[in-house]
């Protein structure tokens, strides 16, 4: 016999059929079912395979925790593989298929491996594919992967988009089942901001399932009522197909919304998950508890399942398990089942009582035998028979359907997840919540609390209490009388059921059972955290939800401990899977990170520029012409056009920091290893900044524009750093100095125009006199342009080595003002150019740029040493400058690297070996940190940090490129390689 | 000098050129005009009074919004001339220190019923009302870029954002405001 639906009964729509297919074979439900309601109902009792032995599986839960039941859903970028179908909600035209299984579920070649079980124990792999050691990833790995596995994701992108959001509360609610709505209510009356989570589509927890009358009302008609009032309380935000999965500093709490996995076709404008990071002052756990498998024989066979799961079919989807049903039980809770059963016709066939001394609340026509256990169940695809075992006494009982009741753990994974350890009960014989929570407090079955009423009761009161920690009065709500309510004493725990013949599963996701766990002990593998590696007991998708605590119980006895010795693994989140998509949300592809544009974006981009990401800015890395077809025919054209005629290029980029105060030039004095102290108004130093041990951190230059302003510019890199070190040396290191500071980086277009006929260009515009005495090299002041009609910053420094300014205007004229210089520069020769150019020519003069700054360097390896300031009293880095390694001649210094025959080439990153020395790591002597080709020099140049580079000038050598195997003579020289005077910058 | 001068019609080009207006029943975006920001540089432990922040601003509400320690931003919609800024920057000396931030922060508007829905996708700042009132600002994230967020009404907020990335800004919180576009 099957499972099926009954006629009537239950909270599904039936007026509202669904047509789903699962394996290609079309079935039907109804609106409110979850796809393990509707395959029952169609009487699918097999749904998958198990992970290992490829065992047919049936659903054995009805919510978050299942293990078995996992399907692939969707097509193409939409396929979810592993969805729970205890999880899933139904909806018209949904397409589910088993995993696990080839050819197909119910002929599944990878059966065969369960005839090889004996040989397959915990450890197998370990110990069987050792050697030859290569072929373990060349053959065993894939293998494994493919015999064994879950679904398989798909390698299309996911059409769909995902989004982070923020929330605030007062209180956050966990849970929305008696406990859960009941602390909401009592919160949101009280005019608390309120957020209640739950992850199913109803809100209602076991109350959904439930017989008992809250009021003189149903249980899930007390569950809409309520539902009702919150949801017209603007103060409450509930949250529903919304799992809290992690419990993080701050009280801050993640949780993920499935928004539109229960349609077909999600709508576009909305995301179909959406990531909650939700901030709550104070939290209620209202988790409710898990009721734990019994491991007994053939445990895992379709048609056995938890007890409450029954119940949930029985009540909330109108599914009877099957026609001979069986309980299994420990505890009071199973007879709630037997009752259900009745009230549709079903008289249970048997209820199996491990306790002799059982007296439960049971008026049914049951039989009952007490003091006795299920040993084994018997089927294949279909549960046929069990056997129940009493005083050494089996019997066979013929059952299609066998409930288990092995008592219940309260479901406190969040509680953990910072840190504190779950504490085992031997009254509740349940691990518990730890007991030293700040911020967050447990209330119903998560805390123990057994029955309706004292749920409702305790959610109310704790609430109330937790608002009164905020000061918030509130009144715990009260609900009315519960009848036929439940209130199960905690089950005494039955680890190890006797008798058993077949394999019991304790982890049925992982395939592990109680033979694994007690080979992993007398292996030596018995610590929990052992134990689990050696066995996969409590991994994959479901984490142990229903095994862990079963795991935990037969270590213990079979290392003759208490659970409490045993401990538990460590509880991590996220409770269930949180895909990729929500946690990525909508940064992925395009959005994946912010572009930064220049004010000078569109005006380069006109004029044909090729753009290279630099961080988040995007700079214009050279202007391509016409004909020409390669990049370096254009960065030759615009390195030579700067040096003969003129460049413009956009430097908008370079960090610029405004530095205010009576004590910003002291302030500078100590943040630059040369001196600031006695910098002009209206000029410009090249600045060196030191970190604390004394090696360079960045350069740039600072200009006074007034006596108590500055300001500073930064490499486009270091920009932000800057700006942080600039704050942590004002907050932190001189709080006593007056300097403030203010970031302008993006309020100034700014472009250099550099080469000879600069200064003409530039007069076009600037209405001061420009001429080399009235405004000469380093000269930096505010200047007025167009007559007056805009002012902009003018600084007359040089990154290539020519006469050569920087021109700073508001940023909304850059374009414009650009546009001017172009066409005024253009009887001139003016053209843009861009990154590309600006290293040619900086190399061609030896400046350095964070290549060559790169944290390993001092002052004196560039040849900056004079910038160190043996005369100020103090700066950053002057206490380790002095260091023994950093005064060593050895250290490696800059230099300039040539090819001996210019017709060859060298690449940066290459080393540089003595001339005849072999291409060892050991003969290293250095690396070429920039190169380029100089369309000036006639060949490849660069730059190298060398062992005594200074000194060696003239010396040939060997550049060597390892990776490529590339080597080419060479000669250090001098690093400026044109114009060794700077004659230029004064003309 | 060069005898060679020109005054050419120079024109200004706005950060958000191009962004039109969007306007649904819940959500509306729109760029604000690039008319003034002026960074006030206090000396940190002695700030300078509302009231006289408040005289610096052109009178439009919350024009005077706080920036941090011994901070504050004066913003409006009208350009100021140079000569207004001097005078500014003049004005507040020799207590604070002014620098022109007009053309390097960017004002974007965002009002209408869901706004907090929509920017809570992006800012971990609490914006319910109670605790982000009308007229208090402060500096946040908005997804991966920095933002200066004032409440200007119950629905509406400013958003100030630095011009390089005032266009990503844009693009983000009209996708972050997509599904209130839906109707």
């Amino acid at each position: 016999m099957t499972p099926y639906r009954l006629p009537a009964g239950g909270l599904i729509d039936r007026r509202s059929p669904l047509a789903i297919t699962f394996d290609g074979k079309p079935l039907t439900g109804f609106a409110g079912d979850s796809l393990a309601s509707a395959l029952l109902a169609n009487g699918r009792l097999l749904v998958g395979r198990s992970f290992k032995y490829h065992r047919p599986r049936g659903i054995l839960t009805a919510g978050a925790a299942e293990p078995n039941a996992l399907m692939t859903i969707g097509e193409g970028g939409r396929t979810e593989a592993n969805s729970r179908a205890t999880m899933q909600e139904l909806y018209a035209g949904l397409e589910a298929r088993s995993q696990s299984r080839w050819p197909s579920l119910a002929f599944d070649i990878g059966a065969l491996n369960g005839l090889l079980s004996p040989f397959l124990g915990a450890g197998f792999y370990y110990k069987t594919f050792m050697w030859p050691a290569p072929l373990w990833e060349k053959l065993y790995e894939p293998f494994i992967r493919k015999a064994a596995g879950l679904g398989t994701a798909s390698d299309v992108a996911d059409p769909d988009v995902y989004e982070k959001c923020w929330a605030h509360c007062d209180l956050l609610v966990i849970g929305a089942g008696p406990a859960g709505l009941a602390a909401a209510l009592t919160a949101g009356r009280a005019g608390a901001r309120v957020i209640l989570v739950d992850e199913h589509a109803a809100a209602g927890g076991t109350l959904l399932s439930e017989t008992a009358r809250i009021g003189g009302r149903s249980a899930p008609d007390a569950v809409a009522q309520t539902m009702a009032e919150l949801d017209a309380l603007a103060n409450v935000t509930i949250l529903l197909r919304t799992t809290a999965f992690g419990w993080y500093d701050g009280n801050v709490f993640g949780a993920v919304e499935r928004v539109q996995k229960h349609v077909r076709l999600p709508a576009a404008a909305r995301p179909v998950e959406r990531l909650w990071r939700i901030v709550a002052k104070k939290a209620l756990l209202a988790t409710g508890a898990e009721e734990r498998p019994l491991v007994f024989g053939g445990n895992d066979i379709p048609g056995v399942m938890m007890a409450g799961a029954m119940r949930t079919y029985l009540n909330r989807y109108g599914v009877a398990p099957g026609r001979q049903v069986a309980i299994f039980t420990t505890n009071d809770s199973g007879y709630a089942l037997a009752a259900d059963l009745e009230a549709h016709g079903l008289t249970p066939v048997a209820i199996i009582d491990s306790r002799e001394d059982a007296a439960p609340p049971y008026t049914g026509k049951a039989r009952i035998v007490t003091g006795a256990v299920v040993s084994d169940a018997q089927g294949g695809k279909a549960l046929s028979s069990i056997t129940v075992l009493r005083n050494g006494q089996a019997e066979t009982v013929k059952v299609d359907a066998l409930a288990m009741a092995g008592g219940f753990s309260p479901i406190i994974h969040l509680a953990c997840h910072r840190g504190g350890k779950p504490q085992w009960s031997d009254m509740q014989s349940a691990f518990l919540a730890p007991g030293d929570l700040v911020g967050l407090d447990l209330a119903g079955a998560v805390a123990t609390t057994a029955g309706i009423a004292a749920c409702l009761d305790e959610g109310a009161r704790k609430a109330a209490a937790l608002l009164d920690e905020m000061s918030i009065n509130a009144t715990p709500a009260s609900f009315g009388a519960v009848e036929g309510d439940i209130v199960s004493a905690p089950a005494r725990p039955l680890w190890t059921v006797p008798g058993v013949k077949g394999k019991a599963f304790v982890d049925f996701q992982n395939d592990v059972h109680r033979g694994d766990l007690d080979l992993a002990v007398q292996e030596g593998y018995g610590h929990v955290e052992l134990a689990k590696r050696y066995t996969t007991n409590g991994m994959a998708t479901d984490q142990g939800k229903l095994s862990n605590v079963n795991a935990i119980g037969l270590l213990a006895e079979a290392r003759g401990l208490s659970p409490a010795d045993v401990g538990t693994t460590t509880f991590r989140p996220f409770y269930t899977p949180v895909s990729f998509g929500a946690l990525a949300g909508a940064h992925h592809g395009r959005d994946f990170q912010p572009v930064r544009r220049s004010p000078l974006h569109d005006w380069a981009r006109r004029l044909g520029a090729t753009f290279v990401e630099t961080g988040l800015w995007y700079r214009s890395s050279f202007f391509p012409r016409a004909g020409e077809t390669t990049w370096r025919e254009s960065v030759d054209r615009e390195v030579l056009n700067v040096r003969a005629h003129a460049g413009l290029c956009d430097v908008s980029m370079l960090g610029k920091i405004e530095i205010c105060g009576r004590d910003a030039a002291e302030f500078l004095n100590r943040v630059y290893s040369n001196a600031f102290l006695k910098l002009p108004v209206g000029k410009a130093r090249y600045g060196l900044m030191l970190r604390e041990d004394g090696m360079i951190y960045d350069d740039g230059t600072t200009s006074r524009l007034s006596e108590n302003h500055y300001v500073m510019t930064t490499t486009t890199a270091y920009a932000a750093g800057v700006m942080n070190h600039l704050e942590f040396c004002a907050q932190v290191l001189w709080p006593g100095l007056d300097v403030r500071l203010a970031s302008s980086t993006d309020q100034w277009a700014q472009m250099a125009i550099a080469g000879p006929k600069a200064r003409l260009i530039l007069q076009a515009i600037v209405d001061e006199d420009l001429s080399n005495d009235a405004f000469p090299f380093l000269a930096a002041r505010e200047v007025s342009l167009f007559g007056g009609a805009l002012h902009g910053r003018l600084f007359r420094i040089s990154f290539s080595g020519e006469l050569a300014y920087e021109l700073a205007v508001p940023a909304g004229y850059g374009e414009s003002v650009a546009e001017v210089l172009m066409e005024a520069g253009a009887p001139h020769g003016i053209q843009p150019y861009g990154v590309e150019a600006l290293g040619v020519l900086r190399i061609e003069k030896g400046h350095v740029t964070h290549n060559e700054i790169n944290g390993t360097v001092t002052a004196a390896d560039l040849g900056f040493g004079k910038m160190v300031s043996a005369t100020k009293p103090d700066f950053i880095g002057k206490a380790m400058v002095g260091r023994p390694g950093l005064v060593d001649p050895e250290r490696a210094q800059l230099v300039g690297v040539l090819p001996l025959d210019p017709k060859t080439s060298f690449r940066t990153g290459s080393h540089i070996l003595a001339r005849d020395a072999a291409a060892t790591l050991e003969n290293d002597q250095g690396y070429v940190t920039s190169s380029a080709y100089s369309p000036h020099v006639g060949s490849t140049i660069g730059l190298a940090l060398v062992t005594r580079g200074a000194e060696r000038h003239g010396e040939a050598v060997m550049i060597w490129n390892g990776i490529r195997n590339e080597f080419t003579p060479g000669r250090l020289c001098d690093p400026v390689f044109l114009d060794p005077g700077h004659e230029k910058l004064h003309v | 000098m060069s005898d060679f001068r020109i005054t050419p019609q120079i024109t200004l080009k706005t950060a958000l050129q191009g962004c039109t207006r969007l306007v649904s029943r819940t959500i509306t975006l729109e760029a604000l005009p690039e008319g003034h920001v002026l960074h006030v540089l206090g000396k940190p432990g002695e700030p300078l009074s509302m009231a006289r922040l408040e005289g610096l601003s052109d009178g439009t509400p919350h024009a005077v919004r706080a920036a941090g320690p011994g901070q504050w931003f004066i913003v409006g919609d009208r350009a100021k001339t140079h000569s207004e800024l001097a005078d500014l920057f003049a004005a507040i000396q020799p207590e604070a220190f002014g620098v022109d931030q007009s053309a390097g922060r960017i004002r974007i508007r965002a009002s209408g019923p869901m706004v907090e829905r929509m920017l809570a996708k992006g800012t971990a700042a609490d914006l319910s009302l109670s605790h982000f009132p009308i007229g208090y600002a402060t500096t946040t994230l908005i997804g991966h870029i920095g933002a200066h967020v004032t409440r200007v009404g119950a629905d509406a907020f400013e958003i100030m954002v630095l011009r390089g990335f005032a266009q990503s800004l844009w693009d983000d919180l009209a996708r972050m405001s997509g599904e209130f576009f839906e109707d």
